[in-house]
């Protein structure tokens, strides 16, 4: 392996090379041996290859940084551990369900916001299936008879159908009805975009907006083109295919480097339920000082192990680290620090220490056995 | 940005307008991001505010495993952005003075971002344009380190800097304003 990597310039190139030589082969698979290629999705079949060069670079960059790194470590070895099958099963399941079919979490920020999301990204995963399945001719439609289509997946024929039947209808306008999610998603998104006081804060424009306008364009042109052979005989087919094409092209290499590359991470959530914690809220590991559940202790040498790979230094004096303690305990120590007013963690029923040997009325009378001892031992020397 | 935070936890009476101040920020949803809590309850009825130091090199923008911690080109540390975070707590553990806090709800962290659209435009954040005391301060630059040099000379003359022993001599005066 190590070898093989250093024929190339970086992992990132060597990952890319692979991907690109997967997906044409599984072109020649699919189409044939390049025989039902589709010559009309030539541009798309290109922004589709870049898009995957795109999308493996900055996958192999972003798997790098260190925190990632170590989770992604963490979660393979945990997959790979025989002992952890029903948590990883239950927890790939769960994760799938909740956070990435339903989306629930974004349901709970809003619904408004939910329904924006949930539109805007089935639409795209839909629209991305299709498309990829179109250009790279993994799947195509042939006619065994006047009245029946079948569809050919990867060159094994599967499904059959009636020309005009109701699943037929749905295939053909497959992309219609995600591109129709997808604008309504856009509109909502866009319309909270401009009116809500509170997203105004931290939004960006190149950010936050470019990407909705892009999805907005790709969608508006793909469904004007429909309007086009629908409606108006195909007028001006060709100009707005073409301007559709230049779209769709845009937003393919436009997707791995902005904001919608957090598609292709969001499975990493699965990592929280599997790695760290089975149960929400449920905590298992006890704060050095004050012995309140915070965390979990493989999250903790996780975090212990990104800090000190990134050179930073948060051990104590005493050997213990800052993630040992909870978040209340540490922010307490950083003013108990700053005041000068550290002190051991002394037992609050024994009898208070001063330089004076002033006691205040109320507290413990009693003094520390040290006090009576040095008395004694003075008592003596003067006998 | 020319001005900064200046916490002075010793001038803090406990009232938490500061909290309830946050809550009302743009974007806050309702949920305060800064704390006040107890020095040492069994020893005392001190309280501090506590809000996030903005970090140049933020551990909680390390420690995350999505990227998802953003800095913004004036310094301030923002919280993970919805998109992004995963909703692990690493940031939670990472940070060295426990400053971001979780929603388990929707799933994502949220911590102090200085009131990011008031102070980028140079207004003071919301908690310390409340605080009655002034234990949170958002002053100039060089304000704040006259205010810095006049308390380390305030110590020196009165040439009796308390110690962890004595300090008990000194409360009703100040209550550990010995941190020069």
């Amino acid at each position: 392996m190590q070898k093989l990597e250093r024929s190339f310039y970086s992992k990132a190139s060597m990952y890319s090379f692979f991907v690109v030589m997967i997906l044409i082969l599984s072109m020649w698979l699919g189409t044939g041996q390049f025989v039902h290629v589709d010559m009309m999705l030539f541009g798309y079949l290109i922004g589709s290859l870049v898009f995957a060069i795109g999308i493996t670079l900055r996958m192999v960059s972003w798997s790098l940084r260190p925190a990632t790194h170590q989770m992604l470590k963490r979660s393979f070895s945990n997959l790979r551990n025989r002992e952890r099958k029903k948590r990883n099963i239950s927890s790939i399941i769960k994760t799938a369900i909740d956070n990435i079919i339903l989306q629930k979490f974004i349901f709970k920020r809003g619904i408004y916001r939910g329904v924006t999301h949930w539109l805007i990204a089935w639409g795209c995963i839909g629209s991305f299936a299709i498309t990829f399945g179109l250009t790279f001719g993994w799947m195509h439609f042939s006619l065994i008879d006047p009245e029946t289509y079948q569809i050919i997946v990867m060159g094994v024929p599967t499904i059959t159908m009636a020309a005009h039947g109701l699943f037929a209808e749905m295939v053909y306008n497959g992309l219609n009805i995600t591109a129709m999610m997808v604008l309504i998603g856009v509109l909502m998104a866009l319309i909270r975009r401009t009116t809500s006081p509170d997203v105004k804060v931290t939004q960006r424009t190149e950010f936050d907006l470019v990407p909705l306008y892009i999805l907005l364009t790709v969608t508006v042109t793909g469904l004007v083109l429909t309007l086009s052979y629908a409606v108006l005989d195909g007028w001006m087919h060709n100009y707005l295919s073409l301007i559709h094409q230049i779209t769709v092209v845009l937003f393919l290499v436009y997707f791995p480097f902005g904001k919608l590359f957090h598609l292709p991470i969001r499975p990493m959530t699965t990592a929280v339920p599997m790695n760290y914690q089975e149960h929400l809220q449920v905590d298992t590991r006890a704060c050095k000082r004050c012995e309140t559940l915070y965390s979990n202790d493989d999250q903790i040498a996780d975090v212990k192990e990104i800090l000190g790979a990134q050179s930073f230094d948060l051990q104590l004096s005493d050997g213990t680290y800052l993630s040992d303690y909870c978040p209340a305990c540490r922010r307490r120590m950083r003013v108990m620090k700053q005041m000068n007013l550290e002190s051991q963690h002394k037992n609050p029923y024994a009898p208070i220490q001063t330089m004076t040997d002033v006691q205040v009325p109320g507290f413990g009378k009693h003094r520390a056995d040290s006090y009576y001892e040095k008395k004694d031992k003075g008592d003596k020397n003067h006998e | 940005m020319n001005k900064i935070m200046y916490l002075e936890f010793e001038r803090c009476i406990g009232c938490r307008a500061c909290q309830a101040a946050c809550r009302e920020c743009g974007d806050h949803d309702a949920k305060e991001r800064n704390f006040v809590e107890h020095v040492d309850f069994m020893e005392s009825r001190q309280t501090f505010p506590m809000m996030c130091m903005q970090c140049k090199d933020p551990a909680c923008a390390r420690v995350c495993p999505a990227n998802a911690i953003q800095i913004t080109e004036e310094g301030v540390v923002l919280s993970a952005s919805d998109e992004k975070c995963i909703g692990c707590r690493n940031c939670t553990f990472g940070c060295p003075f426990g400053i971001p806090k979780f929603d388990f709800e929707e799933n994502k962290m949220y911590k102090c971002d200085m009131c990011y659209d008031r102070s980028k435009h140079d207004i003071a954040p919301m908690c310390a344009s409340v605080c009655p005391s002034d234990a949170i301060r958002f002053i100039d630059f060089d304000e704040m380190q006259s205010l810095r040099r006049r308390r380390t000379q305030m110590n020196l003359v009165e040439g009796k800097k308390p110690t962890e022993q004595d300090k008990w001599k000194y409360v009703p005066e100040f209550f550990g304003v010995y941190s020069d």
